[in-house]
């Protein structure tokens, strides 16, 4: 393994500390390592709080800022945090109108949501969790599905929302809204080793890929040989659009996200081919975004969203976030 | 051993899985490699650190405040699903009424049931569905079994371990259904379940850690 780390053990608080020292405008750390703003949110307004594995950056922890998310506890890496922090972020992002609590569906991580939302409860606070829960290749029953890169636009909305100041059912429904009406496929064509301890997540054939593998590298659904861009774009957003029942005229916002160490370059020809199949199809690209918002190291592959949207859904998608890694002016 | 089980024979026991699982982490990353993101040694020795720090000397004397304790550093592991469970598992265990003054092996079993049942509000999971599971129910079963039969907390520490590494080894021949494992299906199969392994290994340093010390540790 070739990585510029220190301790194993201390690659998680170090890169949070990186991460927030490099943007010391908008975030901060606190309590037990947890990522809030810097400057915190108004009181009277719902407080937004994800938790997840480190070693998926700029994800989970870079969307926190105006317009997006009020705290984010970071795990171990690929691991979920505890309740106890879970516990802590949502006890720090209170103020005065509730929590929505945005967990991706993992096992870990659902695990640790729910004794915290248990322990919430306990004390009396007011919160509200939601599942994302897109990606396909989980088959057709919603909690076999993982969450993926579908969470950015269920923070970009649901904390728009809530920047808004509108109150946490309405924050709960636009999320969920969101969370309903989008899909994912991520594909992988090489390994991400783990960075604690130098080993390999999975193995691939040098000239394989796999359609359908998870975030950590969890198998999908079984090896094929490595296909084109144009090829592979096709079968997945074939699988998407008929898992969406995508109709001609709806308008879609496409999410491109490169694993880590697939080039921007091959998520433009990637992305460009989904452009030319949708036009085809008469459904309408009206937002779109290709980079890195959730890697696993230097996997190679990407994942592929699409997204059905509806006019409050866009108008929130627009709304300013100044997150280090979603900045929207 | 006949008369009460105190903190610090749980202290013992505690120290017992701390070394076992110390000895064999790099083999629970293995494992983990197979259907999982290969850390789960880690996991586990971020655990067992916590356990033990719970239960040094030093801390509060009735096991009730020990358990809970325990529970809650577990818990903030931050070990994916297995220290959550983990930590539901030993903070379960205060809620049994014989925490107070365990006298024997009845109520160490009751100990470990109340552990068991949190752990099951929290999770769907069943034996044979190739999780820790399939080492702690049986683990516990063999326990109250051997309570019911009048042996001592060694000898039901023993028939436990027996029959959590039983239970362990029997997952090789399981497809997993729960946890990130479950999206690989049927390649499960073949491969030992790390959760149900460090499991294993935890019983078998409970009874070592509780055995040795009272100069009755015959082989798990």
């Amino acid at each position: 393994m070739k990585k510029f780390i220190n301790k194993p053990e201390n690659i998680v608080p170090e890169l949070l500390e990186g991460l927030a020292l490099s943007h010391p405008d908008k975030i901060r750390l606190t309590g037990s390592n947890l990522v809030a703003r810097a400057v915190p949110k108004t009181r009277g307004k719902v407080g937004v709080v994800t938790l997840g594995g480190s070693g998926h950056e700029p994800g989970l922890s870079g969307f926190v800022g105006e317009g997006m998310l009020d705290v984010s506890v970071a795990g171990e890496i690929f691991a979920a945090p505890g309740a106890p922090r879970c516990l802590e972020a949502i006890r720090l992002a209170q103020y005065g109108a509730g929590v929505l609590f945005i967990v991706l569906n993992h096992a870990g991580d659902v695990l640790s949501a729910n004794i915290t939302m248990e322990l919430a409860k306990r004390e009396g606070l007011n919160v509200k969790m939601t599942l994302t829960h897109e990606d396909i290749a989980g088959g057709p029953n919603p909690e076999d599905r993982r969450g993926l890169v579908g969470f950015l636009p269920v923070y970009k909305v649901a904390g728009a929302a809530a920047e808004e100041g509108r109150p946490l059912d309405a924050c709960f429904e636009i999320a969920e809204r969101m969370g309903r009406n989008m899909r994912t496929l991520a594909v992988a064509v090489q390994t991400a080793t783990h960075p604690s301890t130098g080993q390999p997540i999975f193995e691939l054939g040098d000239d394989e890929m796999e359609i359908g593998m998870g975030q950590h590298g969890e198998a999908g659904t079984g090896a094929m040989k490595l296909k084109s861009a144009d090829e592979t774009a096709e079968i997945m957003l074939e699988m998407l659009l008929k898992d969406l029942a995508a109709k001609p005229g709806e308008e879609m916002l496409v999410i491109v996200n490169g694993a880590g160490a697939t080039t921007l370059m091959e998520l433009f020809i990637v992305f460009r081919r989904v452009n030319q199949i949708l036009k085809a199809k008469g459904i309408k690209l009206a937002r779109s975004k290709v980079g890195e918002f959730i890697t696993t190291q230097e996997q190679a592959g990407f994942q592929l969203m699409i997204a059905r949207m509806d006019a409050e859904l866009l108008r929130l998608w627009d709304a300013p976030s100044n997150a280090p890694y979603f900045v929207v002016r | 051993m006949n008369g009460g089980i105190t903190k610090d024979d749980f202290a013992r026991m505690i120290g017992g899985a701390a070394a076992s699982i110390r000895a064999q982490h790099a083999l629970l990353s293995e494992l983990d490699c197979a259907a999982g993101d290969g850390d789960h040694g880690g996991a586990m020795l971020r655990t067992v650190e916590r356990l033990e720090k719970a239960f040094a000397p030093g801390g509060p004397e009735d096991l009730k405040t020990c358990l809970q304790e325990a529970g809650w550093s577990v818990l903030g592991a931050d070990g994916g699903a297995s220290s959550s469970l983990l930590g539901i598992f030993f903070g379960g265990m205060a809620d049994a009424p014989a925490c107070g003054a365990p006298a024997g092996a009845s109520d160490l079993a009751a100990i470990f049931e109340a552990g068991l049942a949190a752990v099951r509000r929290q999770t769907k999971a069943q034996p044979g569905d190739k999780t820790m599971m399939d080492a702690l129910v049986p683990a516990i079963a063999a326990l109250r079994a051997a309570a019911d039969a009048g042996k001592s907390v060694t000898e039901a520490l023993h028939d436990a371990a027996g029959a959590a590494h039983s239970g362990a080894e029997a997952t090789r021949n399981l497809t997993a259904r729960y946890g990130r494992a479950k999206f690989l299906g049927e390649q499960t199969r073949g491969h030992l379940d790390p959760g149900a392994a460090s499991t294993g290994l935890m019983f078998e340093g409970f009874y070592r850690g509780l055995g040795e010390s009272k100069g009755e540790s015959g082989n798990a």
